[in-house]
């Protein structure tokens, strides 16, 4: 007797709205090549990538600022294996907190020379300075940029 | 320790809106739990715990509490999430503040129907083998709810007055969707106005062993079976079967509760819900929901709606009845209420809540 | 009032059961559960279900479609990788709060239908920020594995060490999904998928279901119980980027397991961890995100980590981790932080079998999800806390 089994595709659509501080940050990047960040009212920090309010104080954001274009590297991984959505590997992402920033952002790392992994994570071990490069064409997203070794 | 019957509603707050773009989903959640515990009035000191309901299917990700939680105020908390109805999420964080596990709690539930599709949702909760070949949505069920309940003579002539209740107090109601959401279309014998509105909500309390404005009296929840025909159809045997171990754990009847906010996808399920608590005789339902103002006196899913909100929405619109705040709505000074919740799969689970006021 | 665990059930994981449909798998689980409690349906008064992402098993609600006994109270869970522990958690707490004298929790992973884990699991990231960058668990422990080895001196071998300990356990544990003789040179040789990390260090996509009876302590009788010492779950906050500045807890610190474990040894009367607790049922999704657990479970400070480690090797005091062969051997999302609940109380049960400790008097399990962001510590004891 046949085991029976049924094909299935979940094809879910659906519109995320990003709201007005995600979007004033994506509208920055791509208008002005900046990155900005929102303040805590109550801890005073300033949170990158900007938002509405800080779920630690449960408290509203005021003060947009703009960090970097510089910052320090935090820490990182090089990925091997081709994963859906990513470019070819291998690749680096790291967190890297951006000059004024309280917060680090993750993005991709290019221009680095990966040919030997391992000397590569030792390079980066050292938690290198980096600084923002925008793509030619900013359309308003986070992949509008990413960070190359100073 | 709290016993049973001293867990008590500190602060309440519900929002419908309909694809708003200046705010994300967290944004909004952060709006309507921020109301709730400013309306408690005692900021965030001694809140130590959050319990949710939302569905990683209608949030759009997976595991979607990692973005929502710290938006409902969850940071360095005890905080769980129940992809269930908010009453019955309500009824775990009631169990928590009598097992001594906390001193105050945020209850919170949202579903934003502006960005995921709803019927397509809808029809993946059902069996894939047997069910979803035919393309079945809950509304269907709905539908064939209705037509049953019509079959065994139910009084079908206070159907449009009912519904005209319900849209006279949709538009009264200050926390009502008034312009967008999305109505499905119906399927017999159902019309397009006894099909919910679907919004974007967020519901939010905050509870404690505290006494305070509002108390819960008694609690029940009950379930049935998964196959749509092997249920009692019409008569929504685990609301009658919630609502018994409710008003028992209340010592009351349903006719000593002064108002109901039932939570029904649609027009007909709200009277069958009547019926099913024992406040409505068999078959009078519609009756009783066109004539009595007590009944769903905030609009019911005309008002708005979005899983797995409902039952928390309806747990708020209770509250603030017994607060005599419920604005335009506000039906005299109730002293007791019955709220209740379901869940899916079209209505498969079910919780009811009873509250009095202090 | 304490709570015991006196039944415990488990279909046993592996990558797909082609002879199952998903509602089969939670009536087996359950089935066990209630033999081994020795109860009935009948005398369970709610039935609380623990199910992760919908889209691993492609059904939507799929606990909904096995209802256990009749009209009975009943609620779903879905708190990501610690759904197995947030389930056993909330039967704990209608139990303590008198509103059930027994409660059957069970959980369901259905992953085997999934035609790609990580494409799910990309979608657990913010859609606004992140989405058009997708991020993975992996890259996220990996990120963390980096930072781990440049601040307290781990090596690849360390993580390579753990992941072989945990696949030599996993062949006594006849449940286990993968049952292989693997060695630490055998992980270090294994493909890189995001340095640091090798393939065997992660975890297997594992199906299965897993089902308890919990009951007050009127209802144990003579039966053998697990008692609920302990039972602790903290969240924290999403960003990752937040944590690596927070003075105190960064990245790598698991604040979220170390306030947990706190408040679960406080109500179970622990003050020395590493010397009362005689095994431990780690969540860790990969071999890496074990070293943070150590210093948030007491066990030592997070620079004597890599010390502690090789400890575990010779000297026969330490508590022993993962005698189940842990995430390593098996893990079904949903239901993996039952599981180490469920291996927990086998282990001070006694009814461990071949991968039996040795005098467990205590036990301790966690769950970890969403990228280290929710934390659950349960500790079972075989007499109730103090």
């Amino acid at each position: 007797m046949d085991l029976v089994k049924i094909e299935g595709k979940w094809n879910f659509n659906y519109t995320y709205f990003a709201g007005e501080s995600a979007s004033r940050f994506f509208h920055e990047l791509r208008e002005n090549h900046r990155i900005m960040g929102t303040r805590c009212t109550k801890c005073r920090r300033l949170l990158v990538p900007a938002r509405a309010y800080c779920d630690v104080c449960m408290a509203p954001t005021d003060e947009w600022e703009e960090v970097g274009p510089e910052g320090t590297l935090e820490t990182f991984t090089i990925i091997a294996t081709a994963f859906p959505g990513l470019p070819p590997p291998p690749i680096v992402m790291a967190y890297v907190t951006l000059d004024g920033a309280d917060t680090a952002l993750i993005n991709l790392v290019h221009g680095m020379d990966l040919s030997d992994i391992e000397v590569a994570a030792q390079k980066l071990n050292k938690l290198p300075r980096v600084k923002v490069e925008f793509v030619d064409e900013p359309t308003g997203r986070i992949t509008d940029f990413s960070f190359k070794l100073i | 320790m709290a016993e049973v019957g001293s867990v008590y509603i500190e602060g309440a707050a519900l929002e419908f809106s309909w694809a708003d773009p200046r705010r994300n989903l967290m944004e909004l959640i952060y709006d309507t739990v921020s109301k709730a515990v400013e309306d408690a009035g005692q900021g965030y000191d001694g809140i130590d715990s959050v319990v949710l309901a939302a569905h990683d299917l209608v949030d759009g990700r997976s595991l979607s509490s990692m973005v929502t939680a710290p938006a409902a105020g969850a940071y360095l908390r005890d905080e769980v999430r129940y992809s269930d109805d908010g009453a019955g999420a309500f009824a775990a964080a009631v169990a928590r503040i009598e097992a001594g596990e906390s001193e105050r709690t945020i209850v919170a539930a949202w579903g934003r129907a502006s960005e995921h599709d709803v019927e397509e949702l809808s029809r993946q909760l059902f069996d894939r083998i047997f069910l979803a070949p035919l393309g079945l949505q809950e509304t269907h069920i709905c539908a064939v709810n209705a037509q049953k309940w019509r079959i065994n003579g139910g009084d079908t002539s206070s159907v449009e007055a009912a519904q005209k209740r319900r849209a006279v107090a949709a538009k009264a109601n200050p926390r009502a969707l008034q312009s967008g959401g999305w109505r499905s279309t119906p399927a017999y014998p159902l019309e397009s106005d006894h099909l919910p509105l679907w919004a974007d909500a967020v519901a939010a309390v905050v509870i404690s062993g505290k006494p305070s404005s509002v108390r819960v009296k008694g609690l029940g929840l009950s379930s049935e079976p998964y196959w749509p025909g092997d249920r009692g159809l019409a008569t929504a045997p685990a609301l009658q079967r919630a609502s018994e171990r409710a008003l028992a754990e209340a010592g009351m009847t349903a006719h000593e509760i002064d108002l109901f906010e039932l939570d029904g996808m649609t027009l007909y399920d709200e009277a069958i819900a009547l019926e099913a608590v024992g406040y409505a005789a068999k078959g009078q339902g519609m009756r009783v929901l066109a004539e009595d103002q007590r009944c769903n006196p905030s609009g019911g899913s005309a008002a708005g709606y979005s899983v797995p909100a409902m039952g928390l929405a309806r747990i708020v619109e209770a509250t603030l009845q017994l607060r005599a705040t419920a604005g335009a709505v506000q039906v005299g000074k109730p002293r007791t209420a019955m709220a209740s919740g379901l869940s899916v799969t079209a209505a498969q689970t079910q919780t009811v809540i009873i509250l009095e006021a202090q | 009032m304490s709570v015991a665990i006196i039944g415990v059930g488990q279909t046993g994981y592996r990558r797909s059961f082609p002879d199952k449909s998903s509602r089969e798998l939670i009536w087996e689980a359950a089935r066990l559960a209630l033999e081994d409690a020795d109860l009935d349906i009948d005398a369970i008064d709610m039935v609380i279900s623990g199910v992760a992402p919908d889209a691993l098993a492609g059904e939507a609600s799929v606990e909904r479609t096995a209802m256990l006994g009749f009209g009975k109270p009943f609620l779903r869970i879905n708190t990501g990788g610690v759904t197995g522990s947030s389930t056993v958690f909330a039967g704990n707490t209608f139990i303590r709060a008198k509103r059930a004298r027994a409660v059957l929790v069970v959980g369901l992973e259905r992953m085997g239908q999934a035609t790609s884990s990580q494409q799910v699991f990309n979608t657990i990231f913010d859609p606004v920020y992140e989405k058009d960058f997708p991020l993975t668990t992996i890259t996220m422990a990996a990120l963390r594995a980096s930072m781990l080895m440049r601040l307290y001196g781990y090596t690849a071998m360390h993580w390579a060490k753990i992941a072989a300990r945990s696949y030599q356990n996993a062949l006594k544990n006849p449940l286990a999904h993968l049952h292989v003789d693997i060695t630490p040179e055998d992980v270090l040789n294994s493909p890189l998928l995001a340095w640091p990390i090798h393939r065997y260090e992660a975890c297997p996509m594992s199906e299965g279901a897993c089902a308890m009876v919990l009951v007050n302590d009127q209802m144990v009788g003579d039966r053998t119980p697990a008692w609920i010492q302990g039972a602790a779950s903290i969240t924290d906050s999403y960003a990752m980027g937040d944590r690596i500045h927070r003075p105190g807890a960064t990245l790598v610190d698991l604040l979220s397991l170390k306030l947990a474990a706190q408040r679960a040894y406080a109500q179970a009367g622990v003050d020395k961890p590493r010397d009362q607790v005689r095994a431990i049922e780690l969540y860790s999704a990969f071999s890496s995100a074990e070293a943070m657990a150590y210093p948030a479970l007491g066990m030592c400070e997070a620079s004597d980590g890599p010390r502690f480690v090789e400890d575990q090797f010779t000297d026969p005091k330490i508590p022993v981790f993962n005698p189940s062969g842990g995430p390593q051997g098996a893990n079904p999302v949903s239901v993996t932080a039952m599981v180490r609940i469920a291996e927990a109380a086998l282990q001070v049960r006694d009814m461990a079998g071949e991968r039996q400790v040795a005098d467990v008097d205590r036990a301790v399990a966690t769950g970890q999800g969403g990228a280290t962001q929710f934390s659950t510590v349960c500790v079972l004891g075989k007499r109730p806390a103090p």
